[in-house]
């Protein structure tokens, strides 16, 4: 077995199975991928990072899948992380989204990571920033990061990637109604598939209202994001989406927003970490342990007993 | 809930070869181990042993199951261990299941399938012997 800096090494120069490797161990919080980590951020921050997001079924998977093809024309290197969910009840999952993706498997420059979510809410899985990480290092330039099928508010993928792409379909009837408290305001990119489906024009049409009014409340110099469609399924719109995406990353770049970005997500990332550590740190031990039992036996209020538990660690 | 469940969830890679359509089975197994906690990869149809052993890599599963049910096993379930053996995956597991005569296994087993299982199966003795390997796998792990 090699050592954590060959390791590093290994990942740098790109070889596949070492950076499958380090997911895995980031994947199950095994200190191994810690310390690989660590070994490879300074060569970070080079990809770019881009959340494709929308309903279940809106045909995310197809149309990464599309993406992946268009970015290959142009000779970008391509890393795709792919979340479905896992069981809340058995941690079980069955991980799908690469069956829509089987024509690139071969591309040496194309790897594709399938991740459940283990428990995480939002979207995403805990691992999945740490996985982009690795993705980056090994050197990939596009990073294209598929969530679970999401409903109003699981938009964690907005604070990890430079580029989220909102995908709506037609057909849900109220799916517009779905996207608009989070993704609505978030999304750089809008795009309608399943363009050849009944009901097409009219949800393009709500996309389009939802889109101006959103214009109207920001300034002038903000980022105006496009609404495209796509017949994923038959790799039709696929230019137009990646020229939308390449578009957003030269607007951010234009300013310092790239970096700016990407420094938000990391120093989001350093609170995790430490929230998780005190959080760890503050439980150890007999006396965290019966201050829970007595919250659970009603005996002091889940108030109190953070006080306590505060006090005692502070001692 | 979850705090409860193991760290490391087993992650097994589950494929059909050539132009096998049969579903059914590979589907049962899919949701059984999905049932026991591990997390399943699923490729898909028509692959090749070359896009299984990319695959494999990629997403470092432990386990390679293929399920095989149109007289491919004696080709490609072969070529699939030597591939893996080059790319210096030989630590998964390959596991094989479906129509596989009797006679078939021994050559299997010799050119580096782990384990078979067919027809009439239970799959609680399958999700047994991945936990039971695992377990193994996990000890002889610990420094
Ligand atoms: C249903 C069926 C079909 C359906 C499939 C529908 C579908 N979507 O799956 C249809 C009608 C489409 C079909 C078509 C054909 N079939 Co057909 N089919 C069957 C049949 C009757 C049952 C298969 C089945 O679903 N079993 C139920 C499941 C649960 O069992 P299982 O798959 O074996 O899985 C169990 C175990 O094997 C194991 N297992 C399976 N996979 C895996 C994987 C792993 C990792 C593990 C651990 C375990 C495991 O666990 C499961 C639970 O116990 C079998 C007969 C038989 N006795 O198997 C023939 C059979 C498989 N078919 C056969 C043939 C020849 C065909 C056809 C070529 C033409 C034809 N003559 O009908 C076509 C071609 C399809 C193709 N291109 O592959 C032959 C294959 C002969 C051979 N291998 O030498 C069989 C054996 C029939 C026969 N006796 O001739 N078939
Ligand atoms: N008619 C039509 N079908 C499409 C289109 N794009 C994808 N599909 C189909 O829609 C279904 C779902 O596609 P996926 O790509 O798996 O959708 P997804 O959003 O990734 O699904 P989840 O990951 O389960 O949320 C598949 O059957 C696709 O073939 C399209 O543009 N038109
Ligand atoms: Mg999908």
């Amino acid at each position: 077995m090699m050592d954590v800096t060959e390791f590093g090494h290994a990942v740098l120069a790109g070889k596949v199975a070492a950076g499958a490797r380090a997911i895995r161990w980031l994947d199950d919080g095994d200190s191994r991928g810690a310390a690989v980590l660590r070994s490879i951020f300074a060569a970070t921050g080079r990809a770019h990072v881009v959340g494709i997001t929308g309903p279940p079924g809106a045909g995310k998977s197809t149309l990464t899948d599309m993406l992946v093809a268009e970015l290959r024309k142009r000779e970008r290197r391509v890393g795709v992380i792919a979340i479905d969910p896992s069981s809340p009840f058995t941690g079980g999952a069955i991980l799908g989204d690469r069956v829509r993706m089987a024509r690139h498997t071969l591309d040496p420059n194309v790897f594709i990571r399938s991740i459940g979510t283990r428990g995480q809410a939002g979207g995403l899985s805990r691992s999945t920033h740490d996985a982009a990480l690795v993705l980056d290092a090994m050197g990939y330039d596009t990073i294209l990061i598929e969530t679970v099928g999401v409903g109003q508010d699981e938009i964690d993928v907005v604070n990890l990637a430079h580029t989220t792409v909102i995908v709506g379909v037609p057909g849900l009837g109220d799916e517009v109604q779905a996207v608009k408290a989070g993704l609505m305001e978030a999304g750089e990119v809008f795009v309608v598939n399943k363009a050849d489906r009944e009901g097409f024009e009219a949800t393009l049409r709500q996309f389009e209202l939802m889109l101006h009014l959103r214009e109207q409340s920001r300034p002038e110099d903000a980022w105006s994001a496009p609404l495209l469609r796509a017949v994923a399924n038959r790799d039709e719109g696929g230019g137009a989406i990646v020229d939308a995406i390449e578009a957003h990353r030269t607007f951010l770049k234009a300013s310092d927003g790239f970096e700016r970005r990407s420094g938000r997500r990391e120093r989001e990332q350093v609170l995790t970490l430490l929230r998780a550590q005190l959080v760890a740190e503050i439980m150890r031990g007999d006396r965290a342990a019966s201050i829970l039992d007595d919250v659970t036996a009603r005996r002091i209020d889940p108030y109190s007993a953070a006080d306590a538990l505060m006090s005692d660690w502070r001692q | 809930m979850l705090d409860d469940l193991p760290q490391r969830p087993l992650r097994v890679l589950l494929a059909k070869l050539g132009m096998d359509t049969h579903t059914v089975g590979v589907t049962i197994i899919a949701h059984a181990l999905r049932e026991a906690g591990m997390e399943v990869i699923f490729t898909g149809l028509k692959q090749t042993p070359e896009m299984v052993c990319a695959a494999a890599i990629q997403e470092d599963v432990d386990v390679v199951g293929i399920s095989t049910l149109s007289a491919g096993h004696t080709r490609h379930l072969p070529k699939l261990a030597r591939l893996l053996r080059e790319a210096g995956a030989e630590d998964k597991l390959l596991l094989a299941g479906g129509v596989i005569p009797q006679e078939d296994q021994p050559m299997l087993l010799e050119a580096g399938v782990g384990k078979i299982f067919t027809m009439g199966a239970d799959t609680r003795d399958i999700v047994t012997y991945l936990k039971a390997w695992w377990a193994e796998r996990q000890a002889a792990e610990v420094p």
